[in-house]
């Protein structure tokens, strides 16, 4: 292929008629192309044929189509953190300084030294991977080890383009639309059917994949109204922006359809012309249509014949195209080879701007005159009831082999001929898009006439227009747009008043149905392709059938057959017309698969980097940023975000936590405890409501008083755990764990809600309305006494489990004398916006005690080594027996979970109870290991695994609780907790997991 | 509750002043507030309408009579966030307490929610676009009409909306994650332009 820039004139050049230029690189070197162009169209007006090396075999490819359907041309754009692979040069805009590259090839697209697997032959053909990894196993040797070096080499040499590992520096951007009537793609019967339902006041969204709406109308020959077809289309859309109740998406496609009319479409906003730097790089809508109206038109497909992948070889729309929208003439001498009408008019239209036609090669012999004429205006060399039966050349194609056919026989004469040429446009018919229909299980029809598979009966509110449809032609694109925009109107339940006269059309009448004749079979002169992103060939589906591989699912996984990047766009159809013919088969009878979201590759960014990246939903709490300033490292417990410890220079985490649990049990520090779930629960029906939720009873909670208490599931395992706190008869605060907030909340207002309406209860989350601040130490009371008024903290008046109101720094505080560390302990809580002055009170009072904040490592090993339960160990898999919470379960009443809690099953011998253990060697105990009896080696089955884990400053050793069989018999056991994936073996004692102060009596002084 | 030093979680991260693109000048304007009182009740199936009276006294006007709508009287509001259940907004310091006198435990529920809540206003003629780039709600005016209310999420946490008139939006963050919650609006409207109010 030896493309060049035709003279730009009317009719010539219409998307570059600017004539600015624009300089990019391609392969580190400097080209220049036109504002408008595409980088293939660029690529192609300056002579650069191999833009690509193919997938398996390493072939050099070209530019093949003109859209998101191309299989071949896949570059990598941009460089270091916003390198991007596998991106169809068909659709990326060139712009000033844009960087491209060719992949899947070394050292070069033009010179790929992995070519040699050309050399490979049928050794690569379909199944490769199955039959050669399955690696001998010899006896004594590990032989599958030397395979999976081998996988490692073959995978560097496969694939597709690489990634960039750095963090991806771009922001992505969401919008939520709602519509009465969407309209996909922006081809004549799209722009009809938005601008008929927006006439009639619908609320329309028009999106097209394309920068420039009007689809096929852009470069038809065709007049609309007395304009010429690009000159209509441009007035409607321009009419369409100008309207209120319309939303024109260029640059936008709509990737899936799901249920109930949502659909998501990507918008390249980086790609407009007038790009605003502070725009997203793309953006994700999320679109709720009542009606749509899909006219996504058709895909012209290939016909497979030996060389067909050859750089040079293109579809003929796209040939077609390319002179005529970007002035790139696609070849010095280009051929046409077609099964179809639609073959002669792109020669024609060539011709008309400039481009050498030497001949059109058509399977058919009998060809309408106005068709013959078409091609005849051209000045090529008229070919029918002929074939190509190869392309001959390699980096480029030089020539093409052809005979005369016989369409019925598919047989081939002997008379072989050849053609020199530098480009070869093929036309194997078109098939109708209708990805979306099909994502949503709508199942295909066959057209025999069309020889090509339509969408089939709606399956919900969309409606078919245009070549999707199965209508091809300008008069029928137009009349079923409009058709299927009142039937729109209709399901959005919005009038329909007839009062839109269709436009006149003025063109060619094309008759789009093909000559049956999908694969030109001519043995021996080389490989014929089928999907050509994934190399599969015609041989590789007749290899498929002959080893067994009859269903069209099992041919489509055997050979990879469609499941590349695109999907198969150019190659289902061919590939099942193959199937039918080897096994003897109508092409429908051989059934089809279903298109998968997302209609093109799209960047992950864009469907969940908001989320997970840049606008990750944390929650902070009111001491957030006196935490950062303390040198906390921050770390994320469940939505929140909360100080893992405060390291001093140069001191580790865990040389932090113990230094802040040694001052814990030693003198008093503060823990930021506002991460804790809160709910607000009131009514005269409170108490029964919480006695029936909890296992152990809350009827009876005195007013001014707190008490722990356990949720159960339903099926009787533990749910959650935490302090309620009864502030009046009818008013109580429930605590939960910070991860459990949000449901424990859709547990209670489920019960309240459905399980028992009849109760007068009122639930509210109140976890922001409060800062908590937990004092722990033995001098928690005497730095309570120095801030805190209006409330006697003494022992008496303020007793173990006492909620008291008070004022610290004459800010309102609510204080419970609760202790999750073991020591003497109190949760202050405050209005969260007053939560740093209360949290800085709390400090200056703290001082003369040496008071020191803790994070939650600290908090943790006080906990562990006191023996009290987290999340660890409330994990959905035990019960209050196996946690040693048996006695808090009642037997007197009912709550939910009462009835399951008893089965035989949950309190059988063998279960996991709680224990704790000890490192007997000095070793680390690391999270998730395993409690065993045997060496290293040889372990033995698992007993038990651990579940919390720390370093003990109270005992000086490695602690961790742990569940272990039958745990609670087998205090003082000696055991092993062996984790291989890091490769510890580290010998433990069994122990009570109440290790620190088993009697209470720190607490309650 | 106490008066003194409240904070809000923004104080720290306003930048007043324009930001973005401004080419047209900023299209949306942004200023938060934290609420002086605000209280949620919750009345009983059978107390319903002895609570909304109670309340059209408290603030002085009725409650709109499909009680959908937000009642706003000099500085307080009414706002319905669900059947039975309203938040009142009102200049008044201690509400909750004072409501608590007034509605027992069986006419309903009352709940402080002043510090669980900051109040951010997106004005302007993008503000409906900015709100929709990540809030799954229609907010075209005949779907989200001035003077009601939407209970909704942003990233799936909850918010709630109260849409004053056309351009005017009163968004409920809650405390702990207003300043994810400014962090997207000011990160999306810097593509159409926006100013920042200095803290009131």
């Amino acid at each position: 292929m030896s493309g060049f820039r035709l003279k730009l004139r009317k009719g010539v050049g219409t998307g570059v008629s600017s004539g600015k230029t624009v300089t990019f690189t391609f392969d580190g070197k400097s080209y220049q192309g036109l504002e408008g162009d595409t980088l293939a169209s660029a690529l192609i007006a300056n002579g650069v044929s191999v833009v690509a090396r193919s997938f398996k075999y390493h072939r050099p490819r070209g530019v093949f189509s003109a859209g998101s359907e191309e299989p071949s041309a896949l570059v990598t754009l941009h460089e270091g953190a916003e390198r991007e692979p596998n991106i169809r040069a068909t659709e990326v805009p060139i712009r000033e300084g844009l960087v491209a590259r060719s992949q899947n090839a070394w050292p070069s697209a033009k010179f790929d030294l992995a070519a040699i697997n050309q050399l490979g032959g049928k050794a690569l053909s379909a199944g490769f991977y199955y039959k050669t990894f399955i690696g001998p196993r010899l006896s004594g040797h590990r032989a599958t080890a030397f395979w999976y070096a081998c996988e490692q080499v073959i995978r560097r040499a496969a694939g597709l383009g690489a990634g960039a590992k750095e963090r991806d520096p771009s922001r992505y951007g969401r919008m939520n639309a709602f519509c009465d009537v969407l309209v996909v793609g922006s081809g004549a019967a799209g722009l009809a059917a938005a601008h008929r339902a927006a006439k009639q006041g619908a609320r329309v969204i028009l999106a097209d994949e394309a920068a420039q709406t009007g689809g096929a109308l852009l470069n038809a020959p065709d007049f609309i109204d007395d304009l010429p077809a690009a000159q209509w289309a441009t007035q409607i859309a321009d009419e369409l922006v100008g309207m209120e109740n319309v939303t024109v998406l260029p640059r936008t496609t709509v990737q899936s359809m799901f249920d109930d009319g949502t659909y998501l479409a990507i918008e390249r906003v980086e790609e407009a012309a007038d790009r605003n730097p502070h725009a997203p790089r793309l953006r994700a809508w999320t679109i709720i249509a009542k009606s749509t109206v899909i006219a996504t038109g058709a895909l012209e497909r290939p016909i497979v014949f030996a060389g067909n992948d050859r750089p040079g070889v293109m579809l003929a729309d796209a040939a077609r195209r390319y002179a005529m929208q970007y002035g790139a003439a696609p070849g010095k001498a280009v051929a046409v080879f077609t099964n179809n009408d639609t073959g002669w008019l792109a020669a024609r239209d060539m011709a008309r701007c400039g481009v050498i036609v030497t001949a059109i090669v058509d399977v058919r012999t009998d060809v309408a005159d106005d068709i013959r004429k078409a091609g005849e205006e051209s000045r090529a060399q008229l070919l029918t009831g002929s074939a190509v039966l190869r392309a001959k050349g390699r980096s480029t194609i030089t020539a093409i082999e052809v005979a005369d056919y016989n369409e019925i026989s598919g047989a081939a004469g002997d008379n072989r001929r050849t053609i020199a040429c530098d480009c070869l446009a093929v036309s194997g018919g078109w098939s109708p898009t209708f990805h979306l229909t099909s994502q949503q299980g709508g199942k295909p029809v066959w057209d025999a006439e069309l020889q090509a598979f339509l969408p089939g009966e709606p399956t919900s509110s969309w409606h078919g227009a245009g070549a999707m449809s199965g209508a091809f032609g300008l008069g029928a694109a137009l009349r079923t747009g409009a058709k299927a925009a009142d039937a729109a109107l209709a399901d959005a339940g919005l009038p329909v008043k007839d009062t839109t006269k269709l436009p006149d059309v003025e063109g060619d009448e094309v008759d789009h149905a093909p000559a049956p004749v999908f694969e030109i079979k001519a043995s021996g002169v080389g490989k014929a392709f089928v999907d050509l992103q994934h190399d599969v060939t015609a041989d590789d589906v007749r290899l498929a059938h002959r080893e067994g591989y009859v269903s069209v699912e099992h041919l489509k996984r055997y050979t990879t057959l469609g499941m590349a990047t695109d999907q198969g766009k150019t190659s289902n159809v061919t590939g099942l017309a193959i199937m039918a013919d080897t096994r003897d088969m109508a092409i429908p009878d051989v059934g089809t698969t279903r298109f998968r979201p997302p209609y093109t590759p799209t960047a992950i960014g864009a469907l969940a980097g908001e989320l997970y990246g840049h606008l990750k939903s944390e929650r902070q709490t009111p001491m957030h940023d006196w935490h950062l300033a303390n040198r906390a490292g921050m770390v994320a417990n469940g939505p929140w975000l909360r100080p893992e410890s405060y390291n001093a220079p140069g001191e580790t985490v865990e040389q932090a936590y113990i230094r802040e649990t040694k001052a814990v049990r030693k003198s008093v520090g503060l823990v930021d405890v506002s991460t804790l779930g809160k709910i607000d629960v009131q009514g005269p029906d409170a108490a029964e409501f919480l006695n029936r939720i909890y296992s152990n009873g809350f009827a009876k909670l005195p007013v001014g008083k707190a008490r722990y208490g356990l949720m159960l599931r339903e099926d009787g395992f533990l749910f959650d755990d935490g302090t309620t706190w009864r502030l009046d008869e009818h008013r109580f605060l429930v605590t939960t764990t910070t991860a459990g907030a949000g449901k424990v909340m859709e547990h209670l207002e489920y019960h309240a809600e459905i399980v028992w309406p009849d109760l007068k209860v009122a639930l509210a989350s109140v976890s922001d309305e409060w800062a908590g601040t937990a004092v722990a130490g033995p001098n928690a009371r005497k730095l309570l006494e120095a801030c805190v008024t209006a409330c006697d903290m003494g022992n008496d008046a303020f007793p173990f489990m006492g909620v008291r109101e008070g004022k610290i720094a004459s800010i309102d505080v609510l204080i419970a004398r609760l202790s999750f560390s073991g020591e003497l302990a109190y949760e202050v809580y405050c209005g969260a916006h007053h939560g740093q002055a209360v949290w800085d009170a709390l400090m200056a009072a703290g001082k003369p005690f040496h008071v020191v904040p803790y994070g939650l490592e600290a908090l943790s090993t006080l906990r562990i080594e006191k023996g009290h339960v987290a999340g660890p160990e409330l994990n959905g898999r035990t019960t209050a027996h196996d946690l040693g919470l048996g006695g808090m379960v009642s037997t007197k009443k009912p709550f939910v979970g009462s009835v399951l809690a008893t089965r035989e099953a949950l309190h059988e011998a063998g279960r996991f109870q709680l224990v704790a253990i000890k490192s007997a060697d000095g070793q680390r105990i690391v999270g998730g290991s395993h409690l065993v009896k045997g060496s290293k080696e040889e372990t033995g089955p698992s007993m038990g695994h651990t579940t919390s884990t720390c370093f003990s400053p109270e005992l000086n050793c490695y602690i961790s609780l742990a569940m272990l069989e039958d745990g609670r018999t087998r205090h003082g056991e000696r055991m092993f907790a062996t984790n291989p994936v890091r490769d510890r073996h580290v010998a433990v004692e069994v122990v009570s997991p109440h290790m620190v102060d088993p009697d209470g009596g720190r607490m309650h002084v | 509750m106490s008066e003194t030093r409240r904070v809000s979680p923004l104080a720290a991260i306003l930048k007043p002043g324009t930001h973005g693109h401004l080419v047209h000048g900023p299209a949306v304007h942004l200023s938060t507030r934290l609420c002086r009182s605000l209280v949620q009740v919750q009345s009983w199936p059978d107390t319903n309408a002895k609570v909304q009276n109670l309340l059209a006294a408290h603030i002085g006007t009725p409650l709109s009579k499909d009680h959908q709508a937000v009642v706003t009287k000099g500085g307080s509001h009414i706002i319905p966030t669900g059947p039975g259940r309203y938040w009142i907004e009102s200049d008044q310091p201690g509400l909750d307490t004072t409501l608590r006198g007034q509605i027992t435990s069986d006419m309903g529920a009352v709940t402080g929610l002043t510090h669980s809540r900051v109040v951010v206003t997106v004005k302007g003629e993008k503000a409906a676009w900015l709100l929709a780039t990540g809030i799954g709600i229609d907010f075209a005016e005949h779907a989200f009409p001035a003077g009601s209310v939407r209970l909704t999420h942003h990233h799936e946490i909850g918010l709630t909306i109260n849409r004053v008139d056309a351009q005017t939006f009163e968004l409920y963050a809650f405390t702990s994650y207003a300043r994810g919650l400014w962090h997207w609006l000011t990160e999306a409207a810097s593509e159409v332009g926006y100013e920042v109010a200095a803290a009131s």
